[in-house]
């Protein structure tokens, strides 16, 4: 979603940065075993790779989503241990 | 009602019985319980006790006071049913066990378990089962039982609740070693903790991400249980639904504790998306209040997102923006937020959007995001020039003035804002960076104004600024040439074959004024020197391909024909044959030579041709003349002939009808060979679709226009898909072209705004193909080509005031 932030960068970042990124980024995610996270890094990469796209995308992104959805994926999933008190708070509320 | 009011009128209802009839309360009350009317049913049973005593009376009203005793209970009201149950037991002694048990329920939804404790210790069989059933329903923390004084240390069931509870804390606190729910396989089916045991199984299982278990071990929670009002939530956060929309604040905090923000996220935007595409405002209004402090702590180019996707999904869905802006975070003349909009606007407001991307720019600058110089600048204000319709009538229409003359004046006044001008937008792009693209953008700006001096100006002024660049040179060359200045345009042609000889425009360039100097020889009856300049041009690369080499046959026949050489003229005659290889095509092309160079040549008989020779011929004459941007006349008869054996052409002989027709001015012709093309399903069918559409848009037919623009919509996504710019921008030129109907039928419908286009899916791409396909009957198009249409004047429509956007960011409190 944020090509910056698939590829770790900041946006400050140069043609060899985005370049460095982008390789690092294949390593950890080559095509044959994460199609998916590969497409992710290639469409990063495409937005970012040169000034001019860079550029296009400070002045005139991002797209905005065809599915506002697809929102829920900046969420991560997230199971958190919160302790009894959450959980009994919610037995002892009065019925309504 | 007022609440007094309210128990006056129920008492009123519940009047002592009096006289005959008496005998027929007790159905009555009965029926009041039945209905659920617990209240008038005790009133009802008090009168009938004080007027009929006896045991019946007497069971009757302490079965009316216990139904009232459950429905507070029911409500919630468990000290209020207690004095009740206190109050029964104190007058009806007999009957104190009915009432002990609801008792109970009160004093242990009260909190107070120890009476009930007591009883239980010593209950016998069919009373601790009641007692129990009590228990397992009311309570909700079972460490009230572990730490119960009044049972002793060694009771089960304080054993029990001990595990459960130490399991409870256990498996909400941190992940659980392996065996460590172990303790609770002592727990028996039966137990009134056996529902604790399935729900922390669960919650064990949500921890282990092992929702299939989590489901299994919810579903055994009976409904009337103490832990089960945790089963919706934990179904919920395992992505299942039956979680009231409406929850309660504890409910809320949990799962928002628990899941982070994603629960919640994904409700408000499902939410959201539902109440969009119902275009229910207050209901988007509120998703989006629920959606922004989670997106206010997101990192930047996320907030972005959001904001930009909720801002285009609203107008798409032709939702007024006002409250909506309103609601978003702002901080005055935020310039990413006026960017953001500006791009949502700029899909249906060209003019709004450009009046946003003004006040962008005065922020950017003056927050020092964007210097006034430089590609940055530059690259805006280009933008903003491109937003402006191609057509210059269009550009009137929408600001509503009369003329390019108007439209100054109310700059210059004022009246309107000065991003209007484009010529102006345009130069300060030139004084911020003067790239090759805003030459080209002047270029093209001043021919569309109808302005060819500025623009050739423009180009000269482009050619200076960049003389590395073919471009400016080449639409000089072309602008000599039309204006028959060849020399000129020779001159030209010098300075591009410097830069780039082999470039195929420069050789194409170079090939067409070679010809037009040949041709003006002949003109001029200088046959001699017109042998000369073809025999230079045989030379060309360009003179041995597609049919060129039988236009020059042809042109060096006319030249020898003209000199008198009747002897060089049979063989050259002999060669024309034979290279066109078609009498159709060579007949064109004589034909053609012979009205534009005013010389006598053989009429066209192409009565003797067959079918096959017909099509070819033509095909390759429109193509051929289409490349020399050469008039093409073809008869009538031929083109009839043409036009009823489409059947025998091959697709590329059908894609040159199709633009050879529109070309020519005949688009029965391109109308009939898209329809053939399409019935092929070619992989290039978008270019029959865009040939269609091109020649619907100039029918008369009823459903023209319709049909047209259905065309055209599905040739450019198509084309898209494919990566054919050339067809794709094509297509969106004529669908600029057609009127906006859709604009008038908003405004007879009372729509204030727009409709909005929505994407084509497969199936409605598969239906328009098809459609056209079986049209196989040509619609009447004008006999002559008519100029094109004045757009027709468009019905207001709602406009954002430009001042709401000052005011909306005044609304705000500053935060930077």
């Amino acid at each position: 979603m944020d090509p910056f932030a698939v590829l770790g960068l900041e946006e400050t970042a140069d043609d060899e940065a985005v370049r460095a990124a982008y390789m690092r980024a294949l390593r950890a995610s080559p095509p044959d075993r994460d199609p998916e996270g590969f497409r992710r890094i290639r469409e990063a990469y495409e937005a970012l790779r040169d000034t001019e796209s860079r550029l296009a995308l400070r002045l005139f992104g991002p797209p905005p989503l065809a599915n506002l959805e697809e929102l829920l994926d900046a969420f991560p999933e997230e199971r958190r241990y919160v302790g009894p008190g959450p959980w009994l708070n919610v037995l002892r509320e009065p019925r309504r | 009602m007022p609440k007094h009011k309210k128990q006056h009128r129920t008492g009123q209802r519940a009047q002592p019985p009096s006289g005959p009839g008496r005998e027929a309360w007790p159905s009555r009350i009965e029926s009041l319980l039945a209905r659920g009317k617990s209240r008038d049913a005790v009133e009802a049973a008090k009168h009938y006790l004080k007027h009929t005593p006896g045991p019946e009376a007497e069971a009757l009203a302490v079965k009316a006071y216990a139904a009232r005793i459950e429905a507070l209970q029911a409500s919630g009201l468990h000290r209020e049913a207690q004095a009740i149950g206190a109050l029964v037991c104190e007058r009806f002694p007999a009957h104190q066990g009915q009432v002990a048990v609801l008792m109970r329920q009160s004093e242990v939804a009260a909190g107070n378990f120890d009476a009930l404790l007591v009883e239980l210790a010593t209950a016998d069989t069919p009373r601790r089962r009641e007692l129990e059933a009590v228990l397992a329903r009311g309570l909700t923390d079972p460490a009230v039982l572990a730490e119960s004084p009044v049972l002793p240390a060694d009771h089960p069931l304080k054993r029990m609740a001990r595990a459960v509870s130490d399991a409870f804390s256990a498996v909400t606190t941190g992940p659980l070693p392996a065996g460590a729910l172990a303790s609770l396989g002592a727990i028996p089916r039966h137990s009134l903790l056996a529902p604790w045991k399935l729900l922390i199984r669960a919650m064990d299982a949500f921890y282990r991400h092992d929702d299939a278990a989590v489901l299994a071990n919810l579903s055994g929670i009976p409904a009337d249980s103490g832990p089960a009002r945790l089963v919706p939530v934990l179904r919920r956060l395992v992505g299942e639904n039956g979680l009231p929309a409406e929850r309660s604040p504890a409910v809320t905090a949990l799962i928002e504790h628990v899941s982070g923000h994603r629960t919640v996220a994904r409700t408000q935007l499902s939410q959201l998306s539902q109440a969009l595409a119902a275009h229910d405002e207050r209901k988007a209004l509120a998703a989006v209040q629920a959606l922004l402090p989670l997106f206010r702590a997101a990192p930047i180019a996320l907030r972005r997102t959001f904001l930009i996707s909720v801002l285009h999904h609203w107008h798409r869905q032709g939702l007024s923006p006002e409250r909506l802006l309103r609601l978003l975070p702002s901080v005055k003349h935020d310039p990413d937020m006026l960017r953001l909009t500006a791009l949502t606007l700029e899909r249906g407001e060209w003019d709004t959007a450009l009046a946003m991307w003004d006040g962008y720019l005065t922020a950017a600058t003056a927050t020092g995001l964007l210097s006034t110089t430089g590609p940055e600048m530059a690259r805006v204000l280009l933008h903003m020039a491109n937003l402006f319709p191609a057509d210059p009538e269009a550009v009137l229409e929408t600001l509503e003035v009369d003329s390019e003359q108007q439209l100054r004046r109310l700059i210059r006044t004022g009246q309107l804002p000065a991003c209007f001008d484009r010529a102006a937008l345009l130069e300060r792009v030139r004084v911020a960076d003067s790239v090759p693209q805003v030459y080209r953008a002047l270029v093209a700006h001043y021919d569309q104004w109808g302005d060819p001096k500025r623009a050739e100006a423009e180009a000269e002024a482009w050619r200076r600024a960049h003389p590395q660049d073919l471009e400016p040179l080449l639409y000089l060359i072309r602008v000599a040439e039309r204006r028959g200045a060849i020399r000129k345009a020779l001159a030209l042609l010098a300075d591009a074959e410097a830069l780039g000889r082999v470039h195929p425009e420069v050789r194409q360039s170079r090939f067409r004024l070679l010809l037009a100097g040949a041709e003006r020889r002949i003109k001029e009856g200088k046959p001699a020197l017109a042998l000369d300049d073809l025999e230079q041009l045989a030379h060309e690369p360009r003179a041995s391909e597609g049919d060129y080499p039988a236009y020059l046959l042809a042109l060096r026949w006319i030249a020898v024909q003209q000199r008198g050489d009747t002897a060089v003229a049979a063989p050259l005659e002999q060669a024309l044959t034979a290279t066109a290889a078609n009498p159709v095509l060579q007949g064109l092309i004589l034909e053609a030579l012979g009205t534009s160079l005013k010389v006598q040549v053989p009429p066209l008989s192409a009565a003797a041709a067959t079918p096959g020779q017909v099509i070819d011929g033509l095909a390759r004459a429109c193509a051929l003349f289409r490349a020399l941007d050469r008039p093409l006349t073809v008869p009538a008869a031929l083109l009839k002939r043409a036009e009823q054996h489409l059947d025998s052409a091959s697709a590329a002989q059908l894609h040159a009808l199709c633009t050879g027709g529109l070309w020519m001015g005949r688009p029965s012709l391109a109308y009939q060979a898209a329809g053939r093309g399409l019935a092929l399903s070619d992989p290039l069918a978008y270019r029959f679709l865009l040939a269609r559409g091109q020649a619907l848009s100039a029918s008369r037919a009823v459903d023209g226009e319709e049909r047209a623009r259905a065309c055209l919509r599905v040739a450019r996504e198509l084309a898209s898909r494919a990566r054919d710019m050339d067809a794709v921008r094509a297509a969106s030129a004529a669908l600029d072209n057609l009127p906006e109907w859709a604009m008038f039928n908003a405004l007879l419908t009372g729509m204030l705004s727009p409709p909005t286009e929505t994407a084509l899916t497969q199936a409605e791409i598969a239906h328009i193909i098809e459609h056209e396909r079986q049209s196989r009957r040509t619609p009447q198009f004008p006999a002559t080509s008519t100029p094109r249409k004045r757009r027709r004047s468009k019905p207001r429509r709602h406009r954002l005031p430009r001042e709401l956007f000052e005011d909306i960011f005044a609304f705000f409190p500053f935060e930077d």
